[in-house]
């Protein structure tokens, strides 16, 4: 793409430079305290904010028993397109999904408005906040927010006690530098704009369920 | 006086004398206060996470040409395109031109407090293009051709009979005032709209300088169809939302969302440094971040409020600010509103015009005590006042009153005369009825006071009196 001309530019960082000659007040730091408890059970914690923030939270003992809750989920949700983020894991765990549902694997392109579920990995889990952090690579920008139902399939050692260890994974491990987007997701879609009463589903999925396997 | 300063009194007095308009936005920002209030249990330190943000945004501040300078490297690096607009007409050009060349008729908004600012809506109007905002507060406010009541909650206000009747009226296919209902009513109508839009614009709560990448924070995920459903990607941001490291973001989500809406963090926390990659599945072709100037590099200069710059539109100081609850975010007639509307708009929009602002405050603190960065907000608005009466218009009236007010003040004689004087022009004005008419120098006072009646004596005679002579 051709430069743009932008004039703008250097007069804005040129009044920036000549405003900051002047040096501003700053409150007194104080003797660094602890702002947050530090986690100590992290599985215990992760489940705890999951059923604040209205995450369904299934523990299984391995990915087959997580492909087994991921199947009876299928089974409860009207019949539809499933989008899939096609990785071999979750290639894997289909097999054992049902035969009549039409799975759309996202090499095959974005999800569908349609869709009546995706399934995704994810990049890590906050035990602190009982989050999500996915990356376009879990299934790109569409899989975490189009259909009503997401489900995450993630492992114990994705789980990370707080948002400082989480950010600081996903930068060392360069996901932040390989996509162009990454989303922290809390709970489902809502919205308390009509007098401050909490609708589920506002835009994003009714539903955010998470299978979590300890091996 | 200036027209705006008309109008603010005007509306003042209609909003505050409407008792059904102040019982609900009572509710509503009580049932804030207290959700924040809880929320903040979950910090171990509230203190030290305040103190901890206004070290970081003041760093950010204080360098920030280098800050700017290092995410717009990182965002070309992936292919997007930073562009640096002096003011609201350099910024709204530059959009309204991208959108035309590359030939977009629907445009959705994911909530932007900076785009109500540089008026972007009627701009993209203006050139033929449809521009649909998809927070459901902005949503609603739009439908009602209204600006945005609140920083954070935009159609706080409304009732869901208010909410119920409007979207009847423009929806057509819901009749209902069941909350459930009408978010679904607006979903229907909003996910058209997704899919339909060639250009998704959304602000940015922060510009995270060493990833290059922008932050958004929303509950209903608007942000993130925004983002990944039509071809272009535009995020408009002031130059100051700048933070130096991603790290920083494990602190200010938390508070952010705390002192938004109490929460213990918003739903989604997006963060997006550029269009669609090489390797990657969907989402946008191009990616623009508009950086805005608009008066904030001339705030920046201003080194004893440069830390109103810190400020992350949180909106806990209209939930917190006695006067915002009384007469209510449309009668501020500015983009932002409450205290930090107050202190900012003078540095924005000129002093002159808009200095009554800085006196819709009892400047009781509260907002300064709430503030998540620690912004010294009431003493702002002081300074304010100090600078009005330095450089702007303030009435004939006022300044001859205070010079009068110099010269009693310097002499126990003079003090002494005009206290005398002042008591028998009370005690003349209310044996006369004087009291709130034209020709009642309190007026303004006594138009909505019970004034008492001004006593014979004064404090002195009477404590001389009563210490035997001393």
């Amino acid at each position: 793409m051709a430069e743009i001309e932008n004039a703008s530019r250097e007069q804005i960082l040129a009044r920036i430079r000549t405003a900051l000659r002047q040096p501003a007040p700053r409150h007194e730091s104080v003797q660094r305290k602890t702002i947050f408890a530090p986690v100590a059970d992290a599985l215990d914690r992760f489940q705890k904010e999951c059923a604040i923030n209205i995450t369904e939270c299934v523990v299984t003992p391995n990915l087959g028993a997580s492909a087994a809750g991921v199947k009876d989920v299928l089974a409860s949700i009207p019949p539809g397109d499933i989008f899939v983020q096609d990785s071999p894991e979750l290639r894997r765990l289909a097999e054992k999904w049902p035969e009549g549902c039409s799975i759309q694997w996202s090499n095959e392109g974005a999800p569908k408005e349609s869709s009546q579920a995706t399934i995704t990995a994810c990049d890590a889990l906050v035990a602190q906040t009982g989050s999500v952090l996915v990356s376009t690579a879990c299934g790109g920008r569409g899989a975490s927010v189009v259909a009503p139902v997401h489900i995450v399939v993630a492992t114990i050692d994705q789980l990370m006690p707080d948002l400082d260890a989480a950010l600081a994974r996903v930068q060392e491990r360069g996901i932040v530098s390989q996509n162009s987007l990454l989303c922290l997701i809390t709970g489902s879609s809502r919205t308390a704009d009509i007098e401050k009463i909490l609708v589920m589903g506002a835009h994003g999925p009714r539903r955010l369920i998470v299978f979590l396997s300890l091996a | 006086m200036s027209t705006a300063s008309r109008e603010f009194l005007r509306r003042a007095a209609e909003k505050s004398a409407d008792l059904t308009h102040r019982e609900t936005l009572r509710r509503v920002v009580d049932n804030c206060n207290t959700s924040m209030e809880s929320g903040r249990t979950r910090f171990a330190d509230w203190e030290a996470a305040r103190q901890r943000c206004h070290e970081i945004k003041w760093e950010a501040l204080n360098n920030l040409d280098r800050y700017l300078l290092e995410f717009e490297q990182r965002v070309k690096e992936r292919g997007g395109i930073v562009f640096w607009a002096e003011n609201s007409a350099e910024a709204c050009r530059y959009v309204t031109d991208l959108a035309t060349s590359r030939s977009v008729h629907k445009v959705v908004k994911s909530k932007s407090m900076v785009a109500e600012e540089i008026h972007l809506g009627p701009a993209l109007e203006k050139v033929g293009i449809e521009d649909i905002e998809t927070d459901l507060g902005e949503f609603i406010v739009q439908l009602r051709n209204e600006p945005p009541y609140h920083i954070v909650a935009p159609a706080m206000h409304l009732t869901r009979k208010d909410i119920a009747a409007l979207f009847k009226e423009k929806l057509g296919d819901v009749d209902t005032d069941d909350p459930q209902e009408l978010v679904a009513a607006a979903r229907r109508a909003l996910r058209r709209a997704f899919f339909s839009a060639e250009m998704g614009i959304t602000g940015a709560n922060f510009l995270v300088a060493d990833a290059g990448m922008i932050a958004l924070t929303t509950n209903e995920g608007n942000d993130r169809l925004c983002t990944s459903i039509p071809r272009i990607h535009v995020a408009i941001a002031g130059i100051e939302k700048v933070i130096p490291r991603l790290q920083d973001l494990a602190l200010f989500w938390p508070v952010l969302a705390t002192a938004g809406t109490g929460q213990p963090i918003t739903c989604y926390n997006t963060l997006i440094g550029g269009p669609r990659q090489e390797n990657e599945l969907d989402g946008p072709e191009e990616f623009h971040v508009v950086l805005l100037d608009n008066g904030r590099s001339e705030l920046l200069a201003d080194a004893e409020q440069r830390d109103v710059l810190h400020c992350i539109r949180c909106g806990a100081c209209l939930n917190a600010c006695p006067v915002f609850r009384t007469v209510g975010g449309h009668t501020y007639g500015t983009t932002y509103q409450g205290p930090i509307g107050s202190v900012l708009t003078p540095h924005l929009r000129g002093l002159n015009e808009f200095q009554h602002l800085s006196y819709a405050s009892s400047l009781c603190g509260a907002c300064t005590d709430v503030c998540p960065v620690k912004i010294d907000l009431h003493h702002h608005l002081l300074e304010n006042r100090r600078d009005a009466v330095r450089s702007a218009d303030r009435p004939f009236t006022e300044r001859v009153g205070f010079q009068i007010w110099r010269w009693t003040m310097q002499s126990a004689r003079r003090f002494e005369l005009l206290g005398w004087l002042a008591r028998a022009a009370m005690r003349v004005a209310h044996g006369m009825r004087l009291e709130g008419t034209p020709l009642d120098p309190l007026g303004p006072w006594s138009k909505n006071h019970a004034s008492p009646v001004g006593p014979k004596k004064s404090f002195r005679a009477l404590w001389g009196r009563a210490n035997g002579g001393n």
